[in-house]
């Protein structure tokens, strides 16, 4: 067993909320946004312009509620523990994964063979979990520029960005950000094993390797290849 | 002042060219409700006409120059081609055209004259309505009338005006002669802020030439001849300037967008909408939504006040909006063209160096590789041997080269196996 355990502790329970919410939400909005785009089921465009309103709220909504939780509960540092620390601490650079990015990517590009040392999120995850938040309150101020109701104030942002059709591009583009990261996102949590979908989206802890975060070191009790 | 013409009784007027009262005031109805007065003021707006314009002791007529920029002159034809006296046609009789390229019998150097002329003797006075785009390329050459660089009359003349009407896009933002991202017609340097023509809104070049004169910007391709009477029925009999909005245009007319309040708006809502021409879902008059309308995004009330005397408007009449009103005066590169060709697309197509593509084009491709190479990646994980996981390092690289600086603390057979296992990988690569 050379992963380390994943428990509970890593994702605790208001996390998960905001993580099924985000993913629900998401996927709503991508695929009414391909609807509202082009009709090509013409029937449930209304719907669809209904849904994609509420989801893109939904998902700010929650995604602020996120980063506010991040200052209030506790979560695990690192994978291996039942020790936890406020989560912001483990959404910004820690020293469990100082300088390891170049390792990181050279693991992935297949230059290395034994995985990195880590905290919970590696440094690509780090990057882009810093990333999502900012992407998500970008969309969702392009978004309520589109949308008349709202566009009132945003009238100077849409000249800004060449205009209300430059608008509407940005608003598309930046979906696809959405959907390359999704993919990516499913792709990585789940190519190395069951185990992160499992704690993730059922709470199913799976064990193996502890993690010591006083040394940022892994516990090897008697273990060797 | 014989070269000023001059109005019978306004009874008379609407009865010699066949419009009836009645319609006359609705017109007038119609008319208060652009202004930004409501229906309500309809009597007020008639009596204005009638009384400062018909009725005034001296006879005299509020005087206008309509000069033409770069234009293709369809905002003149616009009005011009009213095939039946009606009563927008009155209204605009009420005004003295002392000069209009197109429409003024007279030509050459006794027309310059008659402008010249307006400016000395009704300096202040009088309304410039400007059609087509202001070219400031090659110093102005680009564009020449009279002899002269084409922008040195404009700059005379609406420096003197009441107020500059910015009629049609082109004149609120360059519009046609200043698309170039696209279609590249104007010039080929698609880097520069302005194609090589220079074209540009009259809004803009006034504020870069220091003339300080209020523009009322009427955006469209071409404009509602009755959107002008609106404001010429504001700023010349109501002596105001309507409420605009902050790109310029009067607010009452362009709040709102097409869609709002589009005949075939029931149609958008059930979700029936047009794929092709010539289908059967066009034979119904579905929404044209899928065609590449503009009109969500299109601010203009054409779907109220339609066009050719209320007969007919574009998406009436079968086509998408192009959404040909959409024109921020201070842009010249955000002019309606670039910002909406190709017409039937739901997007506009970007010009990526020199690559004329559309944004879905670009999207798909660019998820279409990283699809591929996840799939790839994914063998490489299973021929790795990763699947059930790798084994962890056993030490950081760069603990390794800083041992002082040490991130995390190793046990000596951690350092010793890190250390093999660097041994084994360069013996691997002799």
């Amino acid at each position: 067993m050379a992963h380390l355990a994943h428990y509970n502790e890593a994702h605790p329970l208001p996390f998960k909320i905001t993580h099924w919410i985000n993913l629900v939400a998401m996927v709503v909005l991508i695929f009414t946004g391909f609807i509202i785009h082009y009709p090509f089921i013409p029937a449930i465009m209304g719907v669809c312009r209904g849904m994609h309103i509420f989801c893109g709220f939904v998902l700010f909504i929650n995604c602020m509620a996120r980063v506010i939780l991040a200052f209030i509960v506790k979560s695990a540092p690192t994978n291996g523990t039942r020790v936890q620390v406020l989560d912001y601490k483990t959404w910004l650079p820690q020293p469990d994964n100082k300088h390891q990015g170049l390792a990181w990517i050279k693991y992935y590009l297949f230059l290395r063979k034994e995985m990195p040392l880590s905290a919970k999120l590696g440094v690509p995850q780090k990057i882009s979990y810093l990333a999502i938040p900012l992407l998500i309150i970008i969309m969702f101020i392009t978004g309520v520029a589109l949308w008349i109701p709202t566009s009132g104030p945003f009238t100077g942002l849409c000249i800004l960005v060449g205009g209300v059709m430059n608008m509407r591009i940005i608003h598309y583009f930046l979906m696809f950000v959405f959907i390359a990261f999704f993919m990516l996102h499913a792709y990585l949590a789940s190519i190395e094993g069951s185990a992160l979908i499992k704690v993730m989206f059922f709470g199913k802890e799976t064990e193996g390797m502890h993690y010591d975060v006083e040394r940022h070191n892994v516990i090897r009790t008697g273990e060797h290849e | 002042m014989d070269k000023e013409a001059t109005a019978s009784q306004l009874s008379e007027i609407l009865e010699a060219r066949g419009v009836s009262r009645r319609s006359f005031m609705k017109l007038c109805g119609t008319l208060a409700v652009m202004a930004g007065l409501g229906e309500a003021a309809a009597p007020r707006v008639a009596q204005a006409v009638e009384s400062s314009v018909i009725g005034a002791a001296s006879g005299n007529l509020y005087p206008v120059i309509w000069m033409e920029g770069a234009s293709c002159t369809g905002c003149t034809e616009s009005f011009a081609q009213i095939d039946a006296p009606d009563a927008a046609s009155v209204v605009l009789e009420l005004i003295s055209l002392n000069y209009c390229e197109t429409l003024s019998a007279a030509a050459g150097e006794s027309m310059e004259l008659a402008r010249t002329q307006t400016i000395e003797q009704a300096a202040g006075n009088y309304i410039l309505v400007y059609e087509g785009a202001v070219l400031k390329g090659w110093e102005g050459n680009a564009f020449r009338i009279a002899g002269e660089v084409g922008y040195e009359p404009l700059k005379e003349t609406a420096a003197n005006a009441a107020a500059v009407v910015a009629l049609g896009s082109c004149a609120v933002n360059g519009g046609w002669c200043a698309a170039k991202q696209v279609y590249d017609p104007n010039g080929s340097d698609a880097r520069a802020a302005l194609p090589n023509n220079g074209a540009m809104g009259v809004q803009q070049f006034l504020t870069e030439e220091g003339i300080d004169v209020p523009v009322i910007n009427i955006p469209g391709c071409p404009p509602n001849p009755e959107w002008l009477c609106a404001v010429l029925v504001n700023v010349l009999m109501l002596n105001a300037i309507p409420e605009l909005t902050d790109e310029g245009k009067p607010a009452q007319i362009f709040s709102q967008t097409i869609h709002d309040n589009c005949e075939r708006r029931g149609h958008f809502e059930n979700g029936e909408f047009v794929y092709e021409f010539g289908s059967e879902e066009e034979r119904k008059g579905y929404c044209l939504y899928a065609m590449g309308c503009k009109g969500p995004q299109t601010f203009s009330n054409c779907s109220v006040i339609r066009f050719n005397n209320r007969r007919s408007w574009c998406v009436a009449s079968g086509a998408p909006c192009v959404g040909c009103t959409a024109a921020s005066p201070m842009h010249p590169e955000q002019n309606w063209v670039d910002m909406h060709a190709p017409f039937f697309k739901r997007h506009r197509t970007i010009n990526l160096f020199g690559m004329h593509i559309q944004p879905q084009t670009i999207a798909l491709s660019i998820i279409g590789v990283e699809a591929v190479a996840l799939v790839v990646h994914g063998f490489g994980m299973k021929a790795a041997g990763r699947t059930k996981g790798a084994p962890i390092e056993y030490m950081r690289d760069w603990d390794a080269k800083h041992p002082d600086k040490s991130i995390g603390a190793y046990s000596e057979e951690e350092v010793a196996a890190y250390k093999a296992a660097k041994e084994a990988k360069k013996g691997g690569n002799k």
